[in-house]
C-alpha cells in the first residue's frame, strides 16, 4: 500500500515536472473557455426567459458558468492523455514498465497529475467568472467546487489515458477523443437546461457523467435546486470515476509497450 | 557454473517475421556478455523479452533466476535496461531524470541522492546537471542513459547499442565507464553491438546472431584462434593483377582490397607468403611491403554469417570485398 502510494507519486511528480515546463500552455488552454464565458455568456443573455421558464431564477450568465468550468474539466481532462502517446514512442513508457513499480501507479500517477492541471484550470475560469460578476450563494462552495472539479476530472483523465494507452495510431487517438470530447459538453445542461432538450437528446444526457456535475456545482454555486438528489449525483460521479480507476490500472498491465 | 540469464528456445514472431528464432544461450554471472549482429538481427527484440516488455511466442527464459513470463516483477527488480532509443526526458534536467530513474527503482532518497552525485561525477556531467536535456549533445544523453541503467545497480544491465551514432572519443570513454562500472559493482552485463570493435574490447564472450538464429558463441579471442586462419597484408604495384591470379592457390580463403593493399586470408601464411612471391615475379609485380597478422573478429562474423556487418561504424573502416 505504501509502496504504491510512493509508487503513484513518482508518475505523479514526473507528469508535474512536465507541467511545470510547459506553462504557456495553461494559458493557451484558458483562451477558448474564456472565449465562452465571455462572449457565449453575454450572446444569450437574452433566453434569460427560457431557462427561467425551465426553473432557473437568475442571469444566463449564472446559469452557464457551471457549465463553462466542467467544459475546461472535460477538454483539458480529456486530452491530457496525450502524454502517454509521447511517452509510448519515446523510451519513458519502456522505461517505466520495465521498473518494479505498480503498472496501476502508472496510470494512476498520470490521471492525478492530469486532474490536478484540470482543476487549475477551472479555477482560473471560475476567478474569469468572478470578475465579470458572477456571484456565488456562499463562496466557501468554491473549495468543494474544485473538489468535485478534481473528481470528475480524474474519470476523464482516466478516459483519456486508456485510449493513448491503447490507441493503434495517433489518429485512432485524436479521432476517439474528439469524438468523445464535443457531445460530452453539448449533450448535457452545460448551456441549456435539460427541460428544453427534445426527450432523446435529454434522456441522452443523462448518462453522461458531465450532466450530473454541472447540475451539482450549479446547485451549490446558485442555490437553486436541480431536481437531481446532490447524494445521486455525487453517487454516480463516484461509481463512474471508481469504474475508470479500475479499467485504467488494467490497461496498463496489458502489452502499452507496442509500437504504433 | 552460476548462470543469470538462461533461454530456452525463445522464439519471437510478428506477423510473417521471424524476428528470434530458438535462441538457446546462458550468460554467467558477472560476464560481459554480447550480442553481436547486423540491423534486424533481432538483438533488440531479445532484448526486450528478456527485460519483460515483449512476450516470447515460444520458449522460455530465466533472468536472474525468474521466468520471464510468470515472474515478471521480480525479473524487473534485478535488471537494468538501457534501450536503443534514448528514454531521456528531454522536459527534465539531468539531475531530475535520475531523480525520477530512483523513485521508479524504489531507492532510498537519501540513497539516491548519493549515488546521483557519485554518477554525475564518473559520467562527467556533473556541472552541466541542472540544465534541461534537450540542450544535451547526443553523447551526453547517452552517458545520462546508461547513468539511469546503472543507479539502482542492477544485477544484470542490458545495454542495446549503447554507442550507436557517436563519435569514437565519446565511444571510448562509454566503453570505459562500462568497463569501471562492471568492475565495480560485479554487475552482469548484456550488450548487444553491431561493432566489431566494441565487442572485441568489451565481451568475455560474444555471441553471434543473424537473422534471429545464434551462430556462435565463445570467447572472441578463442574464435578467432578457432578459424585457423592467418592474414596476409600485402601492398604491391599492381594489386589488382596480382589478386586475380593468387585466388586459386591452394589455401586462399579470400582476397579484400584496399586501394594497392590485398589482404589474404589463408589457412597458412608462412606457407602460402613464397608462392604469392612467385605468381608475383612470374606477372612481373613489384611486391613493396608484407606483413602478417590474425583474424579479427569481422573475419570470425563472416566466416559464421556468411556476409560482413552491413551497417559501418561512422569511421570509413569499409573493406571491398571480392
Ligand atoms: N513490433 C514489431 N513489429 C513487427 N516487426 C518487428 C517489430 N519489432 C521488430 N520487428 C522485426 O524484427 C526483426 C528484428 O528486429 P530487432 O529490432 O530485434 O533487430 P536488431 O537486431 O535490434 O536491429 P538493429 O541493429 O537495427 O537495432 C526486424 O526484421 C524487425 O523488422
Ligand atoms: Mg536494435
Amino acid at each position: 500500500m505504501r509502496k504504491f502510494a510512493t509508487d503513484t507519486y513518482a508518475i505523479f511528480w514526473r507528469e508535474m515536472m512536465r507541467y511545470r515546463k510547459s506553462k504557456s500552455g495553461v494559458l493557451i488552454r484558458l483562451i477558448q473557455p474564456a472565449v465562452w464565458i465571455v462572449v457565449i455568456g453575454h450572446t444569450f443573455s437574452g433566453t434569460k426567459p427560457l431557462i427561467q421558464a425551465a426553473g432557473f431564477d437568475g442571469e444566463y450568465i449564472e446559469f452557464m458558468a457551471p457549465g463553462v468550468i466542467v467544459l475546461t474539466a472535460i477538454f483539458t481532462s480529456i486530452f491530457g492523455g496525450v502524454n502517454t502517446l509521447w511517452d509510448r514512442r519515446y523510451g519513458f513508457m519502456n522505461k517505466a514498465l520495465v521498473s518494479p513499480i505498480f503498472r496501476s501507479s502508472l496510470a494512476l500517477g498520470k490521471m492525478l497529475a492530469i486532474a490536478i492541471v484540470a482543476t487549475l484550470q477551472a479555477s482560473l475560469i471560475i476567478a474569469i467568472s468572478l470578475i465579470i460578476g458572477v456571484s456565488f450563494i456562499d463562496y466557501a462552495m468554491i473549495i468543494p467546487i474544485m473538489a468535485i472539479v478534481t473528481l470528475f476530472s480524474l474519470g476523464f483523465s482516466g478516459v483519456s489515458v486508456i485510449v493513448a494507452a491503447t490507441a493503434k495510431s495517433q489518429e485512432a487517438f485524436w479521432g476517439i477523443i474528439n469524438f468523445l470530447g464535443m457531445p460530452l459538453f453539448m449533450i448535457s445542461p452545460a448551456l441549456f437546461p435539460l427541460e428544453l432538450m427534445p426527450d432523446w437528446l435529454s434522456s441522452l444526457a443523462q448518462i453522461n457523467p458531465a450532466t450530473y456535475t454541472i447540475l451539482l456545482i450549479r446547485e451549490m454555486m446558485t442555490g437553486v435546486e436541480s431536481g437531481i438528489p446532490v447524494s445521486l449525483s455525487l453517487g454516480v460521479l463516484g461509481v463512474f470515476v471508481g469504474a475508470i480507476i479500475l479499467v485504467a490500472g488494467w490497461t496498463f498491465t496489458r502489452d502499452v509497450s507496442r509500437p504504433f | 557454473m552460476s548462470y543469470t540469464i538462461k533461454t530456452d528456445s525463445l522464439s519471437k514472431r510478428f506477423g510473417d517475421i521471424q524476428s528470434v528464432d530458438n535462441i538457446t544461450i546462458d550468460v554467467e554471472q558477472s560476464e560481459v556478455y554480447g550480442f553481436l549482429g547486423s540491423n534486424g538481427a533481432g538483438k533488440s527484440t531479445t532484448m526486450k523479452m528478456l527485460t519483460t516488455l515483449l512476450r516470447p511466442t515460444s520458449g522460455s527464459a530465466r533472468v536472474a533466476g525468474y521466468d520471464i513470463a510468470t515472474q515478471q516483477s521480480s525479473v524487473r527488480e534485478h535488471i537494468g535496461f538501457v534501450q536503443q532509443e534514448s528514454a531521456i526526458d528531454e522536459y527534465l534536467t539531468g539531475r531530475e531524470n535520475l531523480i525520477l530513474q530512483a523513485r521508479l527503482s524504489r531507492l532510498e532518497p537519501a540513497v539516491a541522492e548519493r549515488r546521483i552525485d557519485e554518477l554525475m561525477e564518473t559520467t562527467g556531467l556533473a556541472d552541466r546537471q541542472h540544465d534541461a536535456t534537450v540542450t544535451y549533445s547526443g553523447g551526453m544523453k547517452k552517458r545520462l542513459d546508461i547513468a539511469s541503467g546503472l543507479l539502482h545497480r542492477p544485477t544484470i544491465l542490458f545495454l542495446d547499442e549503447p554507442t550507436v551514432g557517436l563519435d569514437i572519443q565519446t565511444r571510448h570513454r562509454i566503453w570505459e565507464h562500462i568497463h569501471t562500472m562492471h568492475k565495480e559493482y560485479d554487475m552482469t552485463v548484456f550488450i548487444s553491438t553491431h561493432y566489431m570493435e566494441e565487442a572485441d574490447m568489451l565481451c568475455d564472450r560474444i555471441c553471434i546472431i543473424d537473422q534471429g538464429k545464434v551462430k556462435a558463441v565463445g570467447r572472441p579471442s578463442q574464435m578467432k584462434e578457432n578459424l585457423e586462419q592467418e592474414v596476409i597484408n600485402m601492398r604491391s604495384d599492381n594489386a589488382v593483377l596480382l589478386s586475380d591470379n593468387i585466388s586459386s592457390i591452394d589455401g586462399v580463403q579470400d582476397i579484400r582490397r584496399t586501394n594497392d593493399t590485398l589482404q589474404i586470408h589463408v589457412s597458412d601464411g608462412p606457407q602460402t607468403i613464397p608462392i604469392i612471391f612467385q605468381k608475383a615475379q612470374s606477372l612481373n609485380i613489384q611486391i613493396q611491403s608484407v606483413s602478417m597478422t590474425g583474424p579479427t573478429l569481422d573475419d570470425v562474423y563472416i566466416s559464421y554469417t556468411g556476409h560482413q556487418i552491413r551497417e559501418q561504424g561512422p569511421e570509413p573502416r569499409r573493406k571491398r570485398r571480392w
